[in-house]
């Protein structure tokens, strides 16, 4: 008797709580409403309502929160996202992909495409107030190429200085290089050791002032930094994994930007703050196997290829039949645009390479191929074969979760072919990506990227690039100019080739090794007031490419 | 009078109570696939006649997953605690009979066995069966025989020593013949019981690992992979998504609870009416 009304209270009290946090979610919108519930960390007021604070004036703290805390912030050992904010370069790229100076003035680059040179800013210090000299950008790259981690640096034969001139020999042309430039932070030599990961000496607009392990990081404005100061001069970084966490957050007035999803974000508002939306690359697609099934497996013992997707009727027949513009609004509620590359809207798109959704010539290509659904099932069938395959995607993302099966149910809808979505935790995808279709995101703003998608030298391996197996002699040819070309600018030619050409192509309208979907738009819950400057087109992974610009944002 | 009336209560309710089971799994298993699927023009839709349940952030139908999950967390659990009280019928009659010494290890051992908390040792169990379905079956029959084991023994042990049974060995029966004439019925019942109630036990523990990432693999519609999808979504404030998937575990759960132990009333009357 007395286990059973146990029991039942425990059953009333996991009742009630279930309905508290429900009400939570639905009651504790407005911020003005909780305005005890600001934290320690953000006692500021917004001022909107000065007459509940007592700071009128305009705000110089920000707190933003954050998906994740980095547990290293050496720029040339691992810290790759946010090393803009607390280092500078020799150059940078600005919103448009051009590359502007920043310790350096001036670069030039030798007609052998083998030779960069590189004018030192006099004056720039670290920090710690010690001087920028040709001495640390040498230990600089010298150390990240030693390191070999996120910084490829290894077509870098030599360094050298001669003044303020500094002169960066390669052993094979990269076009590429001048953006792997962009990210090598410069460090101090004389105090960088062992401890630099977490207690580093910035020569960016920013310096880290503290670090709590897995739960924070606070930035202050470094007042030795050679170029304008910051907007706003301290920063604290939240750790906020969750999308709940997240949403309470601004609910409840904590912090003043934080990211949010399309489903959060389209049933929801939160007064006091706006949906701020940015455009990017962060492109989903589908990595279509691209040879036949192999009769042996893969060095690392997985079966390779398919004999349905390995036809390009197939593969054109998906790609021509998609409404991608329904996709979106399905899947993100809206919160997506069409994509047709992995690059679309970079200066190395080629917008030829974009295709029509054109339903009639996508059925009639499954038609004229003899795929005709006989048994009246709605899926097609050619020579007793089903017109069927897999569709994986990472299990536990929901984003690709919503996206697989908007696609599914359209394909069948559309064309009848049957795509069974199903969700793989990311170690069982090695197993299965050589030969399955599955969804996989890209997007950078390194033309490199398509070098390593396409090209020959990097198909099957693990780097989950290639899966697909795609290769192409015409491709390899326009991707090997590229990347030899002299500069970026002399290089978009042959990478907007290299996705078409006019007969062949790495894109939909060619080869379609990949059915690309649509590319994310990011989103984000912005305190009304703040201006997060002009922010670049954005790459995969929505929380970092938000703060590159950090030291542009301003609180009006 | 009064005990034929209770114990004709108690029959009724086993009986609706076990109807109400079986078509639970039997619904979960004839579900047409179609009814899991993405109908996005149905998203997040609060509970209404067409959907009782409502509907998730794929338009999926709740009621549809959620009796789907019900029925696999029926097979899971049915198939666990079968081979847990398997297990545990042959350790506890093997301490009971064997010699002392086995007795002693046996009995070591299930201290030892039960010193450990069996969720950590579910867990662990699980990911180095690379966790999944059978990982997780595996798991659960392996770390939750130990009570009815000693159940087992126990009850052996009391009729072992009995006067008919020693008189069936004085009269020449085989060890075979008492164990299946004598000994099995006596234990039977309270076997029977364990096996039910260790089945509602089985099922919060699939259900738990699951929903923590280390049960069923995420495409299942598994509750456990319900409620932790549907968590994310409690703050845009679909409450339905956990709730109802929750009270329905929950209310299994129960059930199946309360038919164990109306059988046990009705297996051990005088119990009942204590």
């Amino acid at each position: 008797m007395k286990a059973s009304t146990k029991k039942t209270a425990a059953v009333l009290l996991t009742l009630a709580m279930l309905f508290s946090i429900a009400a939570c979610g639905n009651t504790a919108k407005n911020p003005a409403e909780n305005p005890g519930t600001l934290s320690a960390s953000a006692p500021e007021n917004n001022g909107k309502t000065p007459e509940q604070g007592n700071a009128p004036e305009v705000k110089d703290e920000l707190v933003i929160g954050f998906n994740s805390v980095p547990s290293n912030y050496d720029p040339l050992n691992g810290f790759y996202n946010g090393v803009q904010i607390l280092y500078s370069a020799l150059v940078q790229t600005n919103a448009d992909m051009e590359i502007v100076s920043d310790l350096a003035t001036d670069y030039t680059v030798n007609e052998d495409a083998l030779t960069y040179t590189f004018i030192l800013r006099d004056g720039a210090e670290f920090s710690d107030g010690t001087a920028i000299t040709a001495e640390d950008v040498i230990f600089s790259f010298e150390t990240a190429k030693g390191n070999a981690s996120s910084l490829d640096l290894s077509k870098m034969e030599s360094i050298s200085a001669n003044g303020n001139e500094i002169t960066i020999r390669l052993n094979k042309p990269d076009s590429t290089f001048i953006l792997t430039v962009c990210n090598v932070g410069i460090v101090p030599k004389a105090s960088y050791g062992e401890d630099f990961a977490l207690n580093p000496i910035s020569s960016g607009p920013y310096k880290l002032v503290q670090y709590d392990v897995d739960q924070q990081f606070i930035l202050e404005a470094n007042e030795h930094y050679y170029g304008a100061a910051p907007g706003i001069s301290r920063v604290v970084f939240v750790k906020m994994a969750d999308q709940d966490t997240r949403l309470m957050a601004v609910q409840s007035g904590q912090v003043d930007v934080t990211l949010t999803s399309a489903v959060v974000a389209a049933n929801n508002s939160v007064n006091g703050y706006y949906l701020l939306e940015e455009e990017t690359v962060d492109n989903f697609g589908i990595a279509m196997p691209y040879t036949e099934r192999q009769a042996e497996k893969n060095e690392y013992g997985y079966a390779v290829g398919n004999d349905f997707t390995c036809d390009i009727t197939i593969r054109k027949a998906l790609a021509y039949g998609l409404d991608r513009q329904r996709v979106c609004e399905e899947a993100l509620n809206g919160y997506g645009v069409p994509a047709y590359s992995e690059n679309d809207g970079m200066p190395w798109y080629n917008p030829e390479s974009e295709i029509e959704f054109d339903l009639a010539y996508a059925q009639s290509l499954l038609d004229d191929a003899g795929w005709v659904d006989t048994d009246g099932d709605g899926i097609r069938e050619k020579n007793g074969v089903k017109a069927s395959t897999t569709l994986l995607y990472s299990a536990g993302d929901d984003v690709r979760q919503a996206i697989a099966m908007a696609v599914s149910n359209q394909i069948l809808e559309n064309l009848g072919i049957e795509m069974t979505v199903e969700g793989v935790g990311w170690q069982d995808l090695p197993a299965r990506m050589y030969s399955e279709p599955l969804i996989l995101a890209w997007g950078s703003s390194n033309p490199k990227t398509s070098y390593m998608l396409y090209h020959s030298s990097n198909a099957g391996k693990e780097d989950w690039y290639n899966p697909e197996n795609f290769t192409n002699e015409a491709v390899d040819g326009y991707l090997d100019a590229a990347i030899g070309a002299r500069t970026l600018e002399e290089a978009i030619p042959y990478w907007q080739k290299a996705q078409w050409d006019g007969e062949t192509g790495t894109s939909m309208r060619g080869e379609c090794a990949y059915i690309f979907i649509l590319n994310k738009t990011h989103l984000y819950w912005v305190r009304e007031g703040l201006d997060t400057g002009t922010q670049k087109i954005h790459a995969h992974g929505d929380a970092w490419p938000l703060v590159q610009n950090l030291a542009q944002w301003k609180w009006n | 009078m009064k005990n034929i009336n209770r114990r004709m209560i108690s029959i009724i309710i086993a009986s609706v109570i076990l109807v109400t089971i079986v078509s639970i799994y039997f619904a979960g298993t004839l579900f047409p696939e179609s009814a899991l699927r993405a109908d996005f023009s149905q998203k997040f839709l609060s509970p209404s006649f067409e959907h009782p349940f409502g509907t998730d952030y794929l338009g999926r139908d709740m009621f549809a997953r959620t009796i789907k999950g019900l029925s696999l967390s029926l097979t899971v659990g049915a198939i666990a605690s079968v081979v847990s009280s398997l297990i545990a019928l042959i350790i506890g009659v093997t301490a009971a009979l064997g010699k002392g010494w086995i007795d002693h290890a046996i009995n070591w051992f299930i201290d030892v066995f039960m010193s450990v908390p069996h969720t950590v040792l579910l867990i662990l169990i699980s990911i180095a069966l690379n966790q999944g379905a059978t990982g997780l079956l595996i798991g659960i029959a392996l770390t939750h025989w130990t009570s009815l084991a000693r159940l087992v023994r126990a009850e052996v042990l009391q009729v072992r020593d009995q006067q008919f049974v020693l008189a069936a060995r004085r009269f020449g029966k085989s060890p075979f013949w008492v164990a299946r004439k004598h000994i099995l019925p006596h234990v039977l019942p309270q076997f029977f019981v364990g096996l039910i109630l260790m089945f509602p036990h089985a099922i919060m523990h699939e259900s738990g690992l699951t929903f923590l990432g280390f049960g069923m693999p995420p495409e299942q519609p598994a509750i456990g992979i319900i409620l932790s999808e549907s968590m994310r979504y409690i703050s845009a404030g679909a409450w339905w998504l956990v709730f109802f998937p929750g009270l329905a575990l929950v209310v299994l759960v129960i059930l199946i609870e309360t038919f164990g132990t109306t059988v046990r009333h009705l297996f051990e009357p005088r119990q009942a009416q204590l």
